[in-house]
């Protein structure tokens, strides 16, 4: 499957272009200085930098913003671990775990954590890519509908209860998170809950609303504490803890892989993209965990779970983007409109044809990942700074970066509306003891079950039984019966046993 | 509401304000030392679509001929909606002009999104590029013609699947296709998908066994769809080989009425155009000369983006008969 001749000639071109090589760091700094800013997310960071590498050759212009869509891959998780901000949607996951440890003081831990599980996941992804472009791509291609929302109803069901300690307040929110998903036009045309405001005919912002939810919540919570990590001793940033954290990584071996192949999985599937394959991968980690109550606690398995899969669906992207010439999502978009002002028409015609271009990309791609992990050291540990911040200057300066954010997205008052709303919605469902993470989970997954629930359902022309025409549907539903069952048994007889020894 | 209504009463404003600049002609160009500022080029689309590749092609060739920095600024949302709102409620001083699909786009957001504006409140100056819908199925499935389709269809409107996007010129063509050959629509089983891209992927990997889609966006994939007809009267670019609309509807005996995919290119308000007819005329000029240099038509022939210079009148008769044709079908639009 590799073609060896394009790979040596992939190497020599690589070898040969100092103009290949220049522009990973910048691409890599500003990535992850966008990544990071609330409200910014991997697409927007790659478009802002679009109008640049019109004046760059092309291979060059691609890496640059290969380097951009890596480093903004890594860049959102760094807020979400220190503020429970997600910096970009791809990064909701790692707030559940990583944001607890960082409070209880191990945010060297968790950021060392996050950025070694991005690298190898960005790494096992592109080693994907560099092997089965071809069948991974074609793969994706035959997910339809049925597949794609039997994957969705099994990472809600898994999520649906998430953080909470009542299941019914638990649903109750995620309920509500669905809801307000289904505002807008949804895929057959029909508006719903607009009212009129033509701002919300694409929905309610996601990332305004999530930021507010998850931010707001937490930061009024944080009003009567001078820090954010409490303990004197623990507010140091060290390079040997996040180097030591970073090492842990490589005790959770199966986690970080089943989050890649998540990662690549979900991520090369149009439309679909790595907001949703983070969600998913911390459910199947929570699931198979043993420790199962840990999770949101700040299990460092979740942070893992979260970030080997939102930077491996970089490479799940690319994989359909080169193969199928298909813009898997707004990166992979920018991809090709870059492929486009450069007179290079993506696909596969240009995959066959320029197989030596296409290996250099992925080599390149390795080599970022290398560098990654250098160059996110040094952010890490300068934007770890901000634990040492009083949190009565903390709390204003993130709350106007978020406001910022959300005024950048659209360039309008809607993204500041919409995350003053949700904000005060957080703060009230938190205080409540509603767990506001499973409302952005409802948010994020509910739109892409109603989607492709109604395209299965138009398909089958309202027939139930066309479900039987769809194997992998059946077998996808089947396994979470049965994961779900094995998890129930496992868990009662786990009861049975510590009532056993309460009993002796 | 609201804004409708200070719409209309600024516009009668700026008309009175172009009557009385027409009269003293000699005032108007002594202050006219238009264009003095840089020229914005809105596009209400995100970064990379075709229209946002467009303006920023051609911007450098724009700038020589106005004489004036040209700058490219989105403004996506709401199908082109938000934009086009923001648009119109800009100055009529000639710094702003859209790079659009304002075709189908503008009438689909009024038919469909009730949008405040007409489709007569908008200008075009010019429109280049044309995309047509496209009848196609992926390579592994039994269609061969596009007689095949419509035979088994017209057996059992069921036994198909269809591809498609609700609110789109596609369905309007989908349905005028459908309308001819008298089979019922609302038996057969639609799917819908929110954009040309995902209706194009779900074509392409087979989920549904024929779609209606722009046809450009196939072309990076033209290997793996069989084109089965085009919703054109001529010939489409890349796909010279497949049956065309107006041959098929005089082979089968009805009307060959049929609305382009997109109409994209230059748009400005009628307003503006009526408010300020000379700097409307520099503008328009500085747009027919960019678009005619010809290091600017190479360099966006090379993008694959096109160059013809149709002018305001051919692209607004264009425009309107789409958007009339539109109107005309706007109950079939309602009915995904």
């Amino acid at each position: 499957m590799i073609d060896l001749d394009a790979a040596g000639s992939a190497v020599a071109l690589l070898a040969g272009s100092l103009d290949a090589w220049i522009w990973v760091i910048p691409g890599l700094l500003i990535g992850l200085v966008f990544g990071a800013m609330p409200g910014i997310s991997v697409s927007m960071a790659m478009a802002l930098v679009l109008p640049a590498t019109l004046y760059m050759e092309f291979l060059p212009a691609i890496i640059f913003l290969t380097s951009v869509y890596t480093g903004a891959g890594f860049g959102g998780s760094v807020p979400a671990v220190l503020m429970n901000i997600p910096g970009t949607s791809s990064a909701v996951a790692t707030t559940f775990d990583g944001y607890p440890m960082a409070r209880a003081g191990k945010h060297n831990e968790a950021l060392g954590l996050a950025l070694v599980a991005s690298c190898l996941g960005v790494l096992g992804s592109y080693i994907v890519l560099f092997v089965l472009v071809q069948p991974l791509a074609e793969l994706v291609l035959r997910i339809g509908p049925f597949e794609m929302a039997a994957i969705a109803i099994w990472g809600m069901i898994l999520l649906g209860s998430l953080g909470g300690k009542s299941l019914s307040r638990g649903l109750f929110a995620a309920g509500i998170g669905i809801l307000i998903g289904t505002v807008g036009m949804n895929t057959a045309g029909y508006l719903r809950g607009t009212a009129n405001i033509p701002e919300l005919l694409d929905g309610v912002p996601t990332i305004p609303a999530m930021v507010g939810l998850l931010a707001a919540s937490q930061l009024f919570g944080l009003v009567n504490t001078h820090f954010l990590v409490e303990s004197e001793e623990d507010r140091q940033i060290s390079l040997r803890r996040i180097i030591a954290g970073g090492m842990m990584t490589f005790r959770h071996p199966v986690t970080l892989i089943r989050g890649s192949m998540i990662g690549a999985l979900v991520g090369a599937a149009p439309g679909v993209g790595s907001s949703i394959s983070n969600l998913l991968s911390y459910a199947e980690a929570r699931r198979a965990s043993k420790d199962r109550d840990s999770f949101g606690k700040g299990n460092p398995e979740g942070v893992i779970a979260s970030e080997s899969a939102n930077s491996s669906s970089e490479g799940g992207s690319m994989a359909t983007m080169l193969a199928l010439g298909i813009p898997g999502g707004g990166a992979t978009a920018i991809l090709l409109a870059a492929f486009a002002m450069h007179n290079v028409v993506g696909g596969p015609r240009f995959m066959d044809q320029n197989r030596d271009i296409v290996y250099a990309i992925i080599l390149s791609n390795f080599a970022q990942a290398v560098l990654l992990l250098f160059v996110g050291t040094g952010f890490v540990f300068c934007a770890s700074a901000i634990v040492r911040l009083p949190l009565r200057f903390l709390i204003p300066c993130v709350l106007v970066m978020a406001t910022m954010g959300s005024f950048a997205i659209e360039g309008s008052i809607a993204g500041p509306a919409t995350l003053f709303v949700f904000a005060v919605l957080g703060w009230l469902m938190s205080s409540a003891g509603y767990p506001v993470a499973a409302v952005v989970v409802g948010l994020l997954l509910g739109r892409l079950i109603e989607t492709e629930m109604l395209r299965a359902w138009q398909l089958a022309g309202g027939d139930p039984a066309e479900v039987l025409n769809h194997p992998a549907a059946i077998g996808i539903i089947l396994l979470m019966c049965l994961s779900l069952g094995v998890s129930a048994w496992q868990e009662r007889r786990r009861r049975r046993a510590k009532d056993l020894i309460g009993v002796g | 509401m609201t804004l409708r209504r200070n719409a209309v009463s600024r516009r009668t404003l700026l008309a009175a304000a172009g009557g009385a600049a027409l009269a003293a002609p000699a005032t108007l160009r002594a202050q006219g030392a238009y264009p003095e500022r840089p020229l914005t080029i809105l596009v209400p689309f995100a970064t990379g679509g075709y229209n946002d590749r467009y303006a920023r092609a051609i911007a450098p060739f724009l700038q020589k001929h106005f004489g004036q920095p040209v700058v490219v600024q989105n403004r996506p949302g709401g199908s082109t909606m938000l934009g086009n709102m923001f648009y119109l409620q800009q100055p009529d001083d000639g710094y702003m002009v859209m790079v659009h699909s304002a075709g189908p786009f503008i009438p689909l957001s009024i038919l469909t999104r009730n949008a405040q504006y007409k489709a007569d409140d908008f200008w075009m100056i010019n429109l280049p590029s044309r995309d047509s819908t496209l009848l196609a199925c992926a390579t592994n499935k039994p269609f061969n013609t596009v007689e095949e389709v419509i035979a088994q269809l017209k057996r059992d409107p069921r036994s198909i699947s269809v591809g498609v996007q609700p609110a789109s010129a596609d369905l309007v063509n989908l349905a005028l296709l459908m309308q001819g050959h008298g089979i019922d629509r609302s038996r057969m089983r639609i799917v819908t998908y929110d954009g040309g891209g995902p209706a194009r992927t779900a074509t392409m990997g087979g989920h549904v066994d024929v779609g209606f889609v722009g046809g450009e966006g196939f072309l990076p994939v033209k290997d793996r769809i069989r084109p089965l007809l085009a919703f054109a009267d001529e010939k489409v670019d890349g796909f010279e080989e497949t049956p065309l609309i107006t041959d098929h509807a005089k082979a089968a005996g009805f009307a060959d009425e049929f609305v382009d995919g997109s109409q994209r290119g230059f748009v400005v308000s009628k307003k503006f155009r009526d408010a300020a007819p000379e700097r409307y005329r520099i503008m328009a000029q500085a747009i027919e000369r960019a678009t005619k240099d010809p290091e600017c038509v190479t360099t966006l022939k090379g993008q694959q983006l096109a160059t013809t210079w149709y002018g305001p009148e051919a692209s607004n008769q264009a425009y309107l008969r789409s958007a009339s044709l539109m109107e005309k079908y706007s109950d079939l639009l309602k009915q995904a």
